[in-house]
């Protein structure tokens, strides 16, 4: 049972980057974007070239390929969203379903369809008591810990999370206080992207690196971001850890396949009772 | 080649279908149905099962369309009163749930196994080698049907409705109409299509596993309509005659161009349909149709779009 708790804890932690990621472009551009799990495969993908092709340690690897993943994302809002900016938010959704489809598969196009794994060493499990803990879970827990603490200072202390907040809550009124809204669009698309890449690392390692690694992820990171309430990013971990609970508690009712299933039935009951979010406050939907 | 021709032909019409269940949803309604394959595939397995089990073709058809219709319109509850980003995560997770549920139920869908030998409508009524043909027949005659159906529906008092809560539907509610059961009502309708277009499906094929459905067939759709130009069910028609045709003929390049695979091009392919749609919804939001009965709309609103 108290396994089970860890494991949630780890899956929680696992999604909560890009339901976090997910949740700060919404509040920023008011749209949901579809393309975050082909992101996060860009981004698994990114770090595999520079890891295994380039043979680079994992950390290096990592930093370069979360860097190029930013610099992607970037080069798609450039592209894509932004053209469409003025548009409803509709036709941003359908947008970024086709960025999804033709990131994906550019990676199926230059990588092929089978799984890949990162060159890491084989670890053995670390034991506390009777809880086991893999290498490759330690590993999630640290490094999302301290992404999570690197943006919640970024979002609370400095002038661009005072701007990025600012442009969330009312885009006219920061405007007028003079706060540019296209260097907030970027920043958030930065850290959108670093912090998708970081995720993509980490599936890679819990799984494996496959083209479709990251469509299998959108419907826990959106149930995730939709149960923080999808417009307030940091309560969008707490979502998180709640759907990586639910899911392992899950197996011991259902098989470990329906996993996705669990993401359903929450993100349907909770639509239908609570559609603003656990955390989140009632704003206007149409 | 004509059996290659037959073959593209129908399986191109069976994707008007789902373009014009799309339009209806999306082009009509507003509503974005990222789900699609997944009633197209709840259409394919509800008609197979039922065929399998000795059922009449079309009577198996006809219950795949009350089926779906009737699973589309409860999934669309759930999230219909709340904005798009919703209804669009609610049935893309419906659709990958079922999937996974079809994939892994093998007592009641033999799995990944897959379902084969479905019989098809009408057969045995004629000789074997005209048995493509008169398929081909029979889906041109359910798309010529379904197109005339929901262009009636389009230029119904209904359609006008389903129109207005789109464009507005504070409006609607505000004059008395309630947007829930206009939406519930057009989720019910784009889903029997759906369940036609997927037992078509089936019946085509005569076999179907789950890694048949992915979301290449909502991207398909989506194609369809923003080429066809959102509202326009002949625009639909048009695109998914046209382009679509292009696209699966392209089939045709791995005997032409070397050191191509089929699974590059098939990635190529779909690089060009997830970029085609976005840059056409940047350089030509209307597409290429034009809704019926919007002229006088379009004087009043032009600027807005």
């Amino acid at each position: 049972m108290l396994q089970l708790l860890l494991n949630g804890v780890v899956t929680g932690l696992l999604l909560s980057l890009p339901a976090l990621a997910l949740s700060l472009s919404f509040s920023v551009l008011r749209f949901a974007n579809y393309a975050i799990g082909s992101y996060l495969t860009c981004g698994a993908y990114l770090v595999y070239l520079f890891n295994v092709l380039f043979g680079w340690p994992l950390w290096i690897a990592a930093s370069i390929g979360a860097l190029g993943l930013a610099a992607l994302v970037v080069a798609v809002d450039w592209l894509a969203y932004r053209p469409l900016r003025n548009r409803s938010g509709v036709t941003l959704l359908v947008a970024s379903m086709g960025v999804a489809i033709a990131l994906e598969n550019l990676v199926r196009l230059f990588a092929g369809n089978s799984p890949r794994s990162f060159d890491v060493a084989v670890a053995r499990p670390l034991r506390f008591g009777g809880l086991r803990l893999n290498y490759e879970q330690l590993t999630i827990l640290t490094t999302v810990l301290a992404a999570l603490a690197v943006v919640w200072i970024i979002f609370r202390l400095t002038r661009l999370g005072r701007a990025m907040r600012a442009v969330a809550d009312n885009p006219d009124l920061a405007a007028v206080r003079g706060i540019s809204r296209g260097q907030v669009v970027a920043s958030v698309w930065i850290i959108s992207g670093v912090l998708t890449a970081i995720a993509g690392v980490l599936v890679g390692l819990d799984a494996n690196i496959e083209p479709q690694m990251g469509w299998n992820y959108l419907l826990p990171v959106f149930t995730a971001a939709i149960l923080g309430g999808i417009a307030s990013p940091m309560a969008a971990v707490a979502g998180a850890l709640t759907i990586g609970i639910a899911e392992e508690l899950a197996t011991l009712v259902m098989p470990p396949h329906y996993r996705m299933i669990v993401a359903f039935l929450i993100i349907a009951t909770l639509l239908l009772v609570r559609p603003w979010g656990l955390f989140g406050t009632r704003w206007v939907t149409r | 080649m004509i059996a290659y021709l037959i073959a593209t032909l129908t399986l191109v019409a069976i994707t008007a279908l789902t373009g014009l269940a799309l339009n209806l949803q999306w082009g009509m309604g507003g509503l974005v149905n990222f789900g699609l394959f997944g009633f197209y595939m709840l259409g394919a397995y509800i008609c197979g099962l039922l065929t399998v089990q000795g059922v009449p073709p079309l009577i198996s058809l006809v219950g795949a369309m009350f089926g779906v219709a009737l699973l589309s319109a409860l999934i669309s509850l759930i999230s219909v009163r709340l904005s798009e980003d919703y209804l669009a995560i609610v049935t893309l997770g419906f659709a990958e749930c079922l999937r996974l549920f079809i994939s892994y139920e093998e007592w009641l869908t033999r799995g990944t196994l897959g379902i084969a030998g479905i019989e098809r409508p009408f057969h045995g009524l004629m000789p074997a080698h005209l048995a493509d043909t008169v398929f081909l027949a029979f889906t041109l005659m359910a798309v010529a049907l379904i197109y005339g159906a929901l262009q009636a529906l389009a230029i119904s008092p209904f359609g006008r409705l389903v129109r207005a809560t789109r464009e507005d539907p504070a409006v609607v509610e505000a004059l008395g109409k309630s947007v829930l059961l206009v939406r519930f009502k057009v989720f019910a309708v784009g889903g029997a299509i759906l369940g036609l277009a997927g037992s078509l499906h089936a019946f085509y094929y005569t076999y179907i596993d789950p890694t048949q459905f992915s979301p290449i067939i909502t991207a398909y759709a989506f194609m369809a309509v923003v080429i066809g130009g959102r509202g326009s069910n002949r625009g639909v028609l048009i695109s998914a005659f046209t382009l679509i045709l292009a696209l699966e003929g392209s089939r045709f390049l791995v005997d032409w161009v070397p050191h191509l695979g089929s699974s590059e091009l098939a990635a190529i392919r779909l690089i060009l349909v997830g970029g085609g749609l976005v840059l056409l919804l940047i350089i030509k939001p209307n597409g290429f149709g034009k809704e019926p009965r919007s002229a006088e709309a379009e004087i009043g609103s032009s600027t807005s779009t």
